[in-house]
């Protein structure tokens, strides 16, 4: 019976911590779910929204920095990749170390992404003097089991890039590096820095001054 | 000894229970993407054998998002689709989708968009043979919020249909 009780009393015990560790878990997650919902929410106020409304970039930052959560890759250095171009020349990222980047990931099935590729265009001839590119990674499917089927899509993102006069690179994405990247919503933006460390990101529709103020960040940080 | 087997297995069932707890909204579950429309109902309809019938098929897209509907305005976007596994005894003669609403994004109101939001429903025009059968159809939908695109992704919808 003394047995059974000491038991009863350890499991109790134990049935006690972990109930106490698994609340003290779901709080510190639920507390890093809604850092990463503030980022986001920061990241996409409409453009139209009144200047006061605008979050400024270093607000930004400070949602996106909160547990690292909004914004994992923020202040790492950028995965590496090579991607085929339209042309199916292999690009690698590798080569644009040196100079500042923006890296956007994009989609033709991406309503707002059609929003901010115009942005970007005028971004990267106003910064084109400063070093500045800008590579565009397609996350359109493509069908590499039925050569059809690709010529198809290949040719249907061709059209989408000179429709929207796209005048910087267009690469065809991959899925290992979308998964390298944690892409899984349109548009998301990486600003990179000479020295090839991401410096600010964004997920959604962001405003267009933010964008300029992450660009302008890429180009004065990490100069050798 | 009841009493402790009794403990360990409430232990378990508590613990099971708090592992589940701490899925977050944007993790995956482990069986592909987390979905952003639910398949509401029906999960099993009985049916007249061998003659013609329309089931109505809920969904119900998760609150401040859209789809775009089966007759988009772009070529580009990509439409509500309903992917059909007949099983043997079930012939599905069509599937009504129903009319986009209107929706424009707050950055480019001048771009009308054709969308679901909300609750909408399919009606499936089919014919059953005695017995018991399952229709393993499948959703393909792409979600956008007001700002950002998710990838899109296929909804499982099982339904259980029953000539008789």
């Amino acid at each position: 019976m003394r047995r059974n009780i000491f038991v009863l009393a350890a499991l109790v015990t134990a049935l006690a911590l972990m109930i106490a560790a698994g609340i003290i878990n779901f709080v510190h997650r639920r507390r890093a779910e809604e850092a990463k919902l503030r980022g986001m929410k920061m990241a996409l106020v409409p453009d139209n929204a009144a200047a006061g409304d605008t979050p400024d970039a270093a607000a930004m930052e400070a949602a996106a920095s909160d547990d690292d959560i909004a914004t994992p890759l923020n202040g790492k250095t950028a995965p590496g990749f090579t991607l085929a171009d339209l042309n199916g020349n292999k690009v690698s990222l590798a080569s644009y170390k040196g100079r500042p980047l923006v890296v956007d990931f994009w989609a033709t099935w991406c309503a707002p992404c059609k929003v901010e590729i115009p942005w970007f265009e005028k971004l990267h001839d106003q910064y084109a003097s400063q070093g500045l590119e800008i590579l565009g990674v397609s996350t359109d499917d493509l069908d590499q089991d039925d050569p059809a089927k690709l010529f198809t899509e290949k040719r249907d993102i061709a059209d989408f890039v000179a429709k929207m006069h796209m005048n910087y690179p267009v690469l065809l994405g991959e899925d290992a590096v979308e998964d390298k990247w944690g892409i899984d919503a349109m548009p998301t933006t990486f600003f990179i820095d000479r020295s090839g460390k991401i410096v600010a990101s964004t997920v959604g529709l962001a405003p267009r001054e933010m964008i300029d103020a992450d660009i302008r960040k890429a180009i004065g940080s990490g100069a050798s | 000894m009841k009493t402790v087997t009794a403990v360990v297995a409430f232990a378990m069932f508590l613990g099971a229970g708090t592992a589940g707890a701490q899925k977050l909204l944007w993790q995956t579950s482990g069986q592909g993407p987390q979905q952003l429309v639910r398949f509401l109902y029906p999960q099993q309809v009985t049916l007249p054998a061998g003659k013609p019938a329309t089931i109505e098929i809920h969904f119900l897209v998760n609150e401040g998002l859209h789809i775009n509907s089966h007759e988009p305005r772009q070529k580009s976007l990509i439409r509500t689709e309903l992917i059909e596994a007949e099983p043997v005894g079930v012939t599905i003669a069509a599937v009504d989708f129903p009319p986009g609403t209107d929706y424009a994004f707050p950055a480019d109101p001048s771009e009308k968009l054709s969308v679901y939001s909300g609750e909408f429903v399919l009606k499936m025009h089919l014919t059953a043979q005695r017995g018991n059968h399952q229709v393993a159809g499948e959703l393909r939908y792409q979600a956008c919020d007001a700002h950002t695109c998710f990838p899109p992704r296929n909804l499982p919808v099982p339904i259980d249909v029953i000539g008789q």
